[in-house]
């Protein structure tokens, strides 16, 4: 019986002992946050995860191209009843803070800060070449800088996060307070990012130099600092680095891929998970040929914007009847070719926007279409609304008319070459200049805002100043924050 | 304490851990089997005869042990004994169902004469309570039991089916009709946001479920409810646990015993969805989008329920001996089980191989095992069920020259099938090997080493197809390339247990106590593959090799034709240490003391351990001199308090961990690049969910137990539910990441009963069993003081509409969605009444249940909730003469179902029948809209919320056993034919399939998505045994 006892009491600390070692149990094949990242490659990985983002479906405000929908260019699209409650909404401005979509692209943008605050907090103290180290986070801040600026334009100021180990009940910071970060992370990224020409094929799309002063040329016209604005955007436009491609469609389309007029784009393969992009599906034709979901469709009022003629309305409108790429563009059986209004008038025609089309048979194609966020296009208008702002119209001219130029496709008898001086009816010009170049890249609703043509515009159609400006903070984050967010005016 | 010696070192030099803790394993249970070598000593040879109290008649078959020991035998027909006694072997006990145990003190003694009292069956019937059985009457806990009659009433598809109806508090909803598919099973309410199934113990080995358990194969099932019963599982107790001893030899039976049963039926499907045929569906069409069809009197009319629903045959057979001898017990089956699925193309056959043996190695020491071997097949159809429901009437299935007709916007049901070959095969090996060694007279010594393995491969392959439009284009219906994609998982887990009993009559006082330690290791690992273009579509080819796919339309020319490979692993630990006392003083006084303190590997090092203690007192009133005039046969009070706990998360959710899975792209050609980064957080501060249960119980027998009941109270509250919560964006876990806390508290409240009269009347024995519970289900907390989320969204339909909101006050899982309110029937009506701008006249008016002026989504409300307020059940039981028939009715009441499958339209689907009343103008209805192909109409709103109370005829078996002086002259014991129906009748107003409709994910139930129905099932069976 003694034996028993000792032998007992020897298993009994036995067990004791190993209690630890029995209950310690990792992860299998994933690594814990505490060990990561550790090496050269450890940064490299996280710093290319900071991209990953803009891939992201919900990137692309949402899902759902809704700032075109809010602007006078584009109206739901898909067939009448796909999105109604959801996506409708953004066609009227009836879309209430649970609004479909404001919280995906809310959250997306953090997960991009986040992905872009662990280079930024961790890669400094690992040991590595300092050169492709201070690279590194200057991409990450540019990206951070490309984040915030979609918030802090959708939203007003938001909780401003620098760190990967944020306050749960982080408060919301002024628009300045971030717009601050935002200009001075750019700063850092002008200052230490290689030119797109000092980057190997293989590393394009990456943040360059130009496209941080190209991006924070737009950042300073948002702010009404036109002297900035035209500093960053003469900058790029004096690298001597961009140009305009030749053909309008390739600006957007796959034969301009990182060329001469990509400023700064987002690489995508034709695959549907991993590494391809979404945002072309959600908008590209539907029905027959089967390429998406037919989301943002253009409206009566961008076609009557082209002046005739214009070869970018076919550049960026899609018809019934079309044929693209060998392909006949037959529509939707559940959409109507035509919506009428109550009086008989077209209202709404079917069809398709033109600038996320890539050629392919399947809806998966679509997902490798490259969404360029910058075209040179953009920032020859930037710089020429600009300099008009700053009295120099005659500087702004050349600018204005090189974009013109390229859109004419050498017919001399359209769109001629500008020549008006006066300071206010050539911002108008630009702005429609603008209006028509840039059509569906997502930029209407937000130039009308940020020049004040929001409530003219965009009244008739629900637009109700001194609400609309900004979108409502995602009630869902208001109620995680337990009332720390406040909400937006009058929402 | 060195604690390396028994490791093997690896090439680096470190122990080896795996090796250490078996070794570790092996050698704890050496040293107990050591400590139980038999001593040798002078003998003694005692004879006897046992006869019966009252008659004296002799009693062939009892047992006789020396107590302490396993050393005994059986008396023979004379009643008759004949024993060597070692020195010291001075105590006989006397066992023999149906009796009182006797045990004697037979010191000096050579011949004896032993009567027997006939026992309180009912009150000394054994009852298996985890870690070791009490008499009933010394139990404290609320436990249930079925019986081996019971579990072969149903034919069941599943093992846990057998308990639908016959167990109060405890509701089994069957997910799907599809062959092989599980059973939700859910004992007293709904007590997490997390896996709220019991745990499964049997025969020792803890599994999470019994689907690989061969019915036939099971003496019983013990259901336990409360904390007093539960609490020795500990941390894993908190969803109820079920208890299963399958069937073994005894040492009653004079001869093997062998049966044979073997079932062969008819599967059908209640009923048909009452749907627009192909006129109705044109007409309405055309009022939607006018000049659709232009003769709607010429379109076809194809009814394609008819089409993919079959009658299906479903069988059963096995054969099982069992038997015992002096020294082992042993029982062996083999049973094969098949059903084909009511959906063409659906099937599922299983074989099960049961060996259960036990050894008497000695007088003091036995060893056994309990082996359970299950090999299945199953095949899956593609969801046919939602693509029939929702397929044009006008449409052909076929087109003349008999290839697949073109079915816009779902696909072509049949082609679906014709195309899938989606199989899954593996199997189950349950077992495990003990061994018992009596100490002294008091103590069992018990060790287990069980381990559960399960293999589970599919494979699916899909030929490349295209179904054309009737112009001759290809339709969106189409494969471009063959997809062939394998999996396999294995999911092993062992588990270890050490187990001391010690049992002690003194006078009065009983005592019965257990103490144990155990260890577990549970570890999963799944490898998948997939690929396209295999190079021929014969099964010959059906396996995922490289090819490359030249895909002209993007910029990468080749692609390798393997993709989404996974293989992914974990695994984690438990250790527990347990005791429990049960006393009793009298037959008059019981109190149940339990505890464990639990540990896992889930936790961080502060929050690994868990204690869960529980406490419970009964009183047998009965007993009570006062209580002799009542009419009580037997009559107990119990009440128990305990706490248990529920660890059933992902075994990794406190680590933060690093997405290394990402892709980023660069370049000119695009080109992939590896990426990672921070991936979710997690949250180390993660700890055991806590329930907390007091039960009050009462039983009760009358007029010499003719009538028996049980009634319970129980008040249920579960604190610290681990919950996946929302958390504030600018944490940047990402669109749709969850993090898990410790946030929540519900409620479930209810009152069970049981009730079952019995009684003969000449010739007929008949027995009638009500029973029912209560259930109030209510979260009480969630997001506490996390300062995350107070609500979660769930019931996402297929549109990303979500249809189940969760929040304090309301059921786990309550709808919640738009209320109705009439339809629009003029303009001026539209004008008065706030609405959407998608809303026109003739569609449903949305109450402004905020009472802003404006409807959107701040007006979804409560719709009810999918858990039923009571789940009921009666149990009908007929003997006459060689006859017997058996009634099952099983039923709820107070549920709501959410009719999923109506709301998902993008296109132009065919609709329900109640379509045809649709509003056309003023004052026509104010129910049904006008009709619409999807939209406004369609959004979540009680319009999709319907009725779940239902009633079922859930069995109905009648029986005849051919005479036994016929059978006698075969040398045959019984043999019994018997017809049964399963789901013959069903009253409920819902208007899918079945209003059965569950769900393993708790914020998802009661919503019926277009699930695989429910089968009507009718038998035809016979069993023999000799």
């Amino acid at each position: 019986m003694k034996k028993i006892n000792l032998i007992s009491v020897t298993m009994v600390s036995l067990i004791l002992i190993s209690c630890t070692d029995f209950l310690s149990v990792n992860p299998q094949s994933e690594l814990t946050q505490e060990a990561f990242p550790k090496s050269a490659s450890d940064a490299l990985m996280a710093t290319n995860a900071a991209y990953t983002t803009l891939r992201n479906w919900h990137y692309h405000s949402g899902g759902f191209p809704i700032l075109d929908i809010m602007s006078d260019d584009t109206h739901k699209g898909s067939n009448p009843n796909d999105g109604a409650s959801t996506i409708g909404p953004y066609d009227d401005f009836s879309y209430s803070t649970t609004g479909d979509g404001l919280d995906r692209w809310w959250t997306t943008l953090y997960q991009g800060i986040r992905y872009s605050n662990v280079v930024i907090e961790k890669i400094p103290d690992i040991t590595m070449d300092n050169t492709v180290k201070e690279r590194y986070i200057a991409e990450a801040k540019f990206l951070r800088g490309l984040y915030y600026f979609d918030l802090v334009r959708a939203f007003g100021g938001v909780p401003l996060i620098t760190t990967t180990e944020p306050d749960l009940r982080a408060p919301r910071s002024s628009a300045d307070d971030v717009y601050a970060l935002i200009i001075s992370d750019l700063q850092t990224a002008i200052d230490v990012l290689p030119e797109k020409d000092e980057y190997g094929s293989a590393d394009l799309g990456r943040a360059t130099k130009g496209a941080a002063q190209a991006l924070l040329a737009r950042v300073y016209l948002f702010r009404g600092d036109f002297t900035n604005a035209e500093r960053y955007a003469m900058d790029v436009v004096n690298s001597g680095l961009y140009g305009l491609e030749p053909v309008f469609i390739d600006a957007n389309g796959e034969n301009g891929e990182h060329g001469v007029e990509s400023v700064f784009e987002i690489g995508a393969v034709s695959v549907e998970s991993g590494v391809g992009n979404q945002y072309a599906n959600t908008q590209g034709v539907r029905g027959n040929p089967n390429r998406g979901w037919g989301f943002n469709r253009p409206s009566v009022d961008l076609r009557q914007a082209f002046v005739s003629g214009d070869p970018r309305r076919n550049g960026t409108i899609i018809e019934l009847g079309d044929v693209i790429d060998g392909i006949e563009i037959m529509g939707d059986s559940s959409t109507p070719d035509e919506t009428l209004d109550g009086q008989g008038n077209v209202i709404e025609i079917e069809s398709y926007n033109r600038k996320v089309w890539i050629a392919g048979l399947t809806t998966t194609t679509q997902y490798g279409h490259n969404r360029r966020l910058i075209r040179y296009s953009d920032v020859l208008l930037m710089a020429a609304e600009a300099l008009n702002e700053n009295n120099k119209s005659a500087q702004a001219l050349p600018l204005l008319n090189q974009v013109r130029e390229r859109a004419r496709q050498g017919n001399n008898n359209i769109l001629p070459n500008i020549t008006e001086t006066n300071k206010d009816a050539l911002r108008d010009i630009i702005h429609n200049e603008r209006r028509v170049e840039l059509a569906l890249e997502g930029h209407r609703f937000w130039d009308l805002v940020r020049t004040g043509k929001a409530e003219q515009v965009l009244g008739p159609m629900g637009f109700v100043p001194g609400k609309h400006e900004l979108l409502p903070i995602p009630q869902s984050e208001i109620d995680l924050s337990q009332g720390t967010i406040t909400q937006n005016p009058n929402w | 304490m060195k604690k390396i010696h028994t490791h093997t070192l690896n090439r680096s030099g470190h122990p080896t851990k795996k090796m250490h803790f078996l070794s570790q394993i092996s050698a704890i249970a050496l040293i107990f089997l050591l400590a139980m070598v038999p001593q040798l000593t002078a003998q003694q040879i005692i004879r006897g005869t046992v006869v019966e109290a009252v008659t004296l008649d002799p009693l062939p078959g009892v047992n006789v042990v020396v107590k302490g020991t396993l050393k005994g035998v059986a008396t023979n027909m004379d009643g008759q004994f004949e024993l060597n006694l070692a020195e010291g072997e001075n105590i006989l006990v006397f066992s023999f169902t149906g009796f009182e145990t006797v045990e004697l003190n037979v010191a000096g003694e050579t011949q004896i004469t032993v009567e027997m009292q006939p026992a309180d069956l009912y009150l000394d019937e054994l009852v298996v309570i985890g870690y070791g059985a009490v008499r009933k009457r010394d139990l404290t806990g609320s436990v249930a039991s079925i019986r081996s009659g019971d579990i072969g009433k149903t034919t069941a598809l599943n093992a846990e089916q057998s308990l639908q109806g016959r167990i109060s508090g405890v509701q089994i909803t069957t997910t799907s009709g599809a062959p092989g598919a599980s059973a939700a099973v859910r004992i007293r309410g709904v007590g997490t946001f997390n896996n709220s199934s019991p745990i499964y113990v049997v025969d020792g080995v803890i599994l999470d479920d019994i689907s690989f358990l061969n019915s036939a194969d099971i003496a019983s099932m013990e259901v336990l409810k409360d904390a007093s019963a539960t609490a020795i599982y500990g941390s894993r107790g908190a969803n109820g646990v079920i208890l299963v001893q399958t069937r073994t030899g005894s040492a009653s039976m004079d001869k093997p015993v062998i049966s044979v049963t073997s079932e062969y039926g008819i599967q059908q499907i209640e009923k048909q969805i009452d749907l627009l045929d192909g006129r109705q569906f044109a007409v309405i069409s055309n009022e939607i989008r006018p000049g659709t069809y232009n003769n709607v009197d010429a379109v076809p009319n194809t009814n394609w329920q008819d089409l993919i629903f079959d009658i299906a045959p479903i069988q059963s057979h096995q054969i099982s001996v069992a038997g015992s001898s002096d020294k082992a017990d042993f029982y062996a089956s083999f049973g094969y089980f098949a059903q084909d699925g009511t959906i063409q193309g659906s099937s599922f056959e299983r074989m099960t191989l049961k060996l259960n043996n036990t050894f008497r190695v000695s007088q003091n020491f036995k060893v056994g095992n309990n082996l359970t071997f299950a090999p299945y097949s199953q095949t899956v159809a593609p969801n046919a069920v939602f693509a029939a429901y929702r397929a044009q009437p006008v449409l052909n299935p076929y087109y003349d020259d008999g290839s697949f007709g073109v079915v816009y916007n779902v696909g072509n049901p049949l082609a679906s099938i014709a195309y899938s070959n989606n199989k899954n095969t593996g199997a189950r090996i349950v077992g495990n090997l003990f061994a018992e060694a009596i100490i002294g007279t008091d103590f069992l010594i018990r060790s287990s080493f069980g381990t559960d393995a399960a293999l589970n491969r599919g494979r699916s392959f899909t030929p490349a197809y295209v179904i054309y439009n009737p112009d001759g284009s290809p339709s969106q219906q189409q494969n471009e390339f063959s997809d062939i994609s394998k999996a396999q998982g294995i999911n092993y887990n062992w588990l270890f247990e050490q187990t001391v009993n010690w049992n002690k009559s003194m006078d009065r006082h009983n005592i019965n106590a257990v103490a144990g330690f155990t260890m577990q290791q549970t570890r999963s690992e799944d490898f998948r593959l997939a690929g396209q273009n295999v190079i021929r579509d014969g099964s010959d080819f059906w396996y995922v090799t490289p090819s490359y796919i030249i895909d002209e339309a993007s910029n990468i020319n080749m692609l390798n034709s393997i993709y989404n490979g996974v293989d992914a692993g974990q695994y984690y630990n438990m250790m527990s240490f347990l005791g429990r006392v049960v006393y009793s003083y009298n037959d008059k006084y019981m109190t149940t003391v339990t505890m464990r303190r639990d540990g896992s590997s889930k936790f961080a090092e502060d929050n690994r351990w868990g204690y869960f203690p529980s406490f419970a007192v009964g009183w047998n009133i009965h007993n009570e001199s006062f209580a002799s005039d009542l009419p009580f046969s037997d009559l107990k009070i119990r009440a128990s308090w305990g706490q248990i706990g529920n660890e059933k998360i992902s075994y990794f959710d406190r680590f933060s961990r690093v997405n290394s899975g990402l892709l980023a792209v660069f370049g000119n050609p695009d080109e992939a690049y590896v990426a990672g980064t921070y991936g979710k957080s997690g949250n180390p501060d993660l700890k055991w969910e806590t329930t907390t249960q007091t039960d009050i119980g009462l039983e009760f027998g009358l007029f010499d137990r003719r009538l028996s009941g049980e009634v319970d109270f129980f008040n249920r509250v579960t604190d610290d539910i681990l919950v996946e919560l929302s958390t504030p964006g600018h944490l940047g876990n990402g669109q749709g990441q969850r993090v898990r806390y410790n946030a929540a508290s519900i409620l479930n409240r209810g009152i069970e009963f049981s009730l079952k009269w019995e009684d003969t009347i000449s010739d007929l024995n008949y027995a009638i069993g009500v029973l029912g519970n209560t259930i109030h289900n209510e979260v009480q907390a969630i997001g506490g003081n996390s300062g995350i989320d107070s609500l979660l969204i769930g019931g996402y339909l297929a549109n990303g509409q979500a249809v189940t909101l969760t929040r304090v006050g309301r059921p786990i899982g309550a709808f919640y969605g738009y209320v109705t309110d009439g339809v629009f029937q003029n303009q001026a009506d539209l004008d008065s009444y706030p609405h959407m701008s998608q809303a026109g006249i003739g569609d449903l008016k949305f109450k402004d249940v905020n009472e802003d002026g404006v409807i959107n989504g701040l007006d979804r409300t409560y719709l009810g909730s999918p858990i039923p307020d009571f789940v009921y059940g009666v149990n009908l039981d007929f003997n006459w003469r060689n006859w017997d028939l058996g009634i099952g009715l099983q039923g709820q009441m107070g549920n709501k179902i959410f009719n999923g499958k109506n709301v998902v339209r993008p296109d132009p689907y065919n609709f329900e029948a109640h379509v045809w009343d649709r509003w056309t103008g003023e004052g026509t209805s104010n129910t049904e809209p006008r009709p619409s192909f999807g939209g406004y109409n369609f959004l979540p709103s009680d319009r999709f919320i319907h009725d779940g109370s239902f009633l079922r005829l859930r069995t109905l078996t009648l029986g005849y056993s051919l005479p036994s002086t016929f059978l006698s002259r075969l040398s045959i014991d019984n043999a019994r034919f018997y017809l049964k129906a399963n789901n013959l009748i069903t009253f409920t107003k819902y208007t899918g399939y079945t209003p059965e409709i569950g769900s393993n994910d708790v914020l998802s139930n009661g919503i019926d998505y277009g699930t695989y129905p429910i089968p009507r099932v009718i038998t035809f069976g016979f069993n023999t045994t000799f």
